[in-house]
């Protein structure tokens, strides 16, 4: 009873850390106001803070899916981007651009869906033998699926010069044209996806046992590793079509969580919602602000943060491989 | 009451189980005894549901195991399976918490009594001072009855157990069968178990499946079923039995 309290305590401390984030945030930028302005000013309406909140919501659904597939698959080196799920998403949004779908409010979204699917049941088919994956096998599909997705994509810029641009959009991973448009779409599949690994954190747990521990303990495994990847995937699917593939939010969230909570999902999902917020949030308004007036790819300052990180984790679990 | 019909499991073309049928009694101690790849440890995947046989089936309390949920299934059967995770970050006490899971529901905290049965299962297997030890910081030993806490957890009127004894010293084992036979004495707990070593069989286990060439060649009392003769045709070893203890012989001949 007195853990239940506790996880609250610490989510409503969270909540409020963000929502202080995010009005600090919105305030700077390489315009500035007073507190008059700002509040009639277009400028913070229409730009600044659409994009504060989606930056928050894709930080949410990215660190939230990287923490359900290191306990889906097993494997703490695991996250949408080194998976190859972001760029499969991000094959989809650049074939949509090309059938010149975007204008349809769902159409990029449901594409990035469609291919990122196809990219997790691949991993699924090529990266599982018997009932444990192999992290090497897993890791270096993810890379593989990545490189060939990247030259798909390539190909389609070529073929397609007077769409490239917006294509590159998708692959670099930007929040610069957030809108409250991106928002409404991404809003409801980020706390969809939520909710249903929140109902699931305890199935989490069991599935870090391995499938047939888990199966044996009560759990229906394959149905909920199923409904697991789907929604995840879903998450994946609409933040890489509002803002492109941003790497490694989903592998350095959770593991700081881990560091400080220990390795219950029960407590992990919940805190890696909000501080997955204000990771990303913190890192686009460095983005934005740091070199003014010109912008930082949000996708390198997650990387370079990141990217160490995996390293990091590769040599921790050298002995485990 | 487990009744294995006519059970038949193959992996591809290559056949592990033919034609198996028998039946467990409640509040029997069952040892599943064979040489190296005879299926020991698919047969009890198959009564334990993990794995669907291609022919016959497996009821549990005159139920087929797969018309059972996962849920409902693992209030009715544990499984101790071979090699304990190792690797896993969660605390003895927390491992042991997880048996508890078929009671509970989705977004429902451990109630005190389920804490109260928890710590009843470690102080039993003698693990309640491990209680805040990760797996990597235990004993081959340790580990393993941590695991045999878990399925006490579970409180299943079934448990079924694959090699808990095969990577443990002489003392472990035996402090591992004696508590196996202390739950089944006292709970009336159902126990199936694989064991490599006959001796071990033969003085905890009162009833014995003795498996030959994916067959049932006997089920019965484990002193009837370990004849020098069915000893040799399945194992390829000759034996004498000495006050109920075997020695065995190796004929160097024989390749």
């Amino acid at each position: 009873m007195k853990k239940k309290i506790n996880i609250w305590l610490v989510s409503v401390g969270l909540a409020v850390l963000l929502v202080a984030a995010m009005t600090v945030c919105s305030t700077v930028g390489v315009v500035r106001f007073d507190l008059d302005e700002l509040l009639h000013s277009p400028i913070f309406w229409r730009l600044r803070l659409p994009r504060v909140v989606l930056s928050v919501l894709v930080g949410m659904s990215l660190s939230v899916c990287g923490a359900t597939y290191q306990s889906v698959f097993r494997n703490p080196l695991t996250d949408p981007y080194v998976l190859g799920i972001s760029s499969g998403a991000s094959l989809g949004a650049a074939i949509a651009i090309v059938l010149g779908l975007q204008s349809y409010l769902w159409g990029v979204g449901a594409m990035a869906l469609l291919t990122a699917l196809l990219t997790i049941v691949l991993i699924f088919k090529v990266a599982s033998t018997g009932n444990r994956m192999h992290t090497t096998t897993l890791l270096l599909t993810g890379v593989c699926l990545t490189f060939l997705i990247t030259a798909v994509i390539s190909l389609l810029m070529a073929m397609h010069h007077d769409k490239m641009e917006s294509i590159i959009f998708w692959t670099m991973g930007s929040f610069a044209s957030a809108s409250w448009m991106d928002v409404a779409i991404v809003l409801p599949v980020t706390l969809l996806g939520i909710g249903v690994v929140l109902y699931h954190g305890k199935d989490l747990n069991l599935l870090l046992t391995g499938s047939e521990t888990a199966q044996s303990l009560g759990v229906e495994v394959e149905k909920v590793r199923r409904r697991l990847l789907l929604f995840t995937t879903l998450m994946v699917a609409f933040s890489v079509s509002a803002c492109g593939v941003i790497g490694f939010v989903g592998l350095v969230v959770p593991h700081c969580v881990r560091l400080v909570c220990g390795s219950d999902n029960r407590r992990i999902i919940p805190y890696s919602i909000f501080v997955g917020g204000l990771f990303l949030l913190l890192c686009d308004t460095g983005a934005r602000t740091l070199i003014p007036p010109n912008e930082l790819p949000v996708g390198s300052i997650t990387s370079l943060l990141g990217a160490p990180m995996f390293i990091y984790l590769l040599y921790k679990s050298k002995r485990r491989i | 009451m487990i009744e294995v019909k006519q059970l038949g499991f193959s992996y591809g073309k290559k056949a592990i189980l033919q034609n198996i049928t028998f039946g467990i009694g409640d509040a029997t101690f069952t040892a599943i005894l064979g040489a190296n790849g005879c299926g020991k440890t698919t047969l009890l995947r198959c009564i334990a549901g993990l794995t669907e046989p291609q022919q016959g089936s497996v009821d549990i309390d005159r139920r087929n195991v797969h018309n059972y949920s996962a849920r409902e299934r693992a209030q009715k059967v544990a499984l101790v399976q071979q090699h304990p995770q190792t690797d896993l970050d969660f605390s003895a006490f927390e491992i042991v918490l997880m048996g508890r899971n078929p009671y509970q529901r989705h977004l429902q905290n451990e109630s005190q009594a389920d804490w109260d049965i928890v710590e009843q299962a470690m102080r039993q297997t003698n693990t309640w001072h491990l209680r805040f030890a990760l797996p990597s910081e235990m004993s081959g030993g340790e580990l393993q009855r941590v695991m045999i806490a878990r399925a006490l957890a579970q409180q299943t009127p079934y448990l079924l157990l694959d090699e808990p004894t095969s990577n443990l010293d002489i003392a472990h084992q035996f402090e591992i069968m004696e508590l196996l036979r202390d739950i089944n004495l006292r709970e009336k707990k159902t126990i199936l178990i694989v064991v490599h070593d006959l001796n071990l069989a033969l003085r905890y286990c009162p009833e014995a499946i003795l498996l030959c060439n994916q067959a049932l060649m006997f089920k019965g009392p484990t002193k009837e079923a370990l004849t020098t003769e069915r000893i040799q045709t399945v194992f390829g070893v000759g034996s004498k039995n000495m006050d109920g203890h075997l020695v065995f012989e190796v004929d160097k001949k024989t390749p």
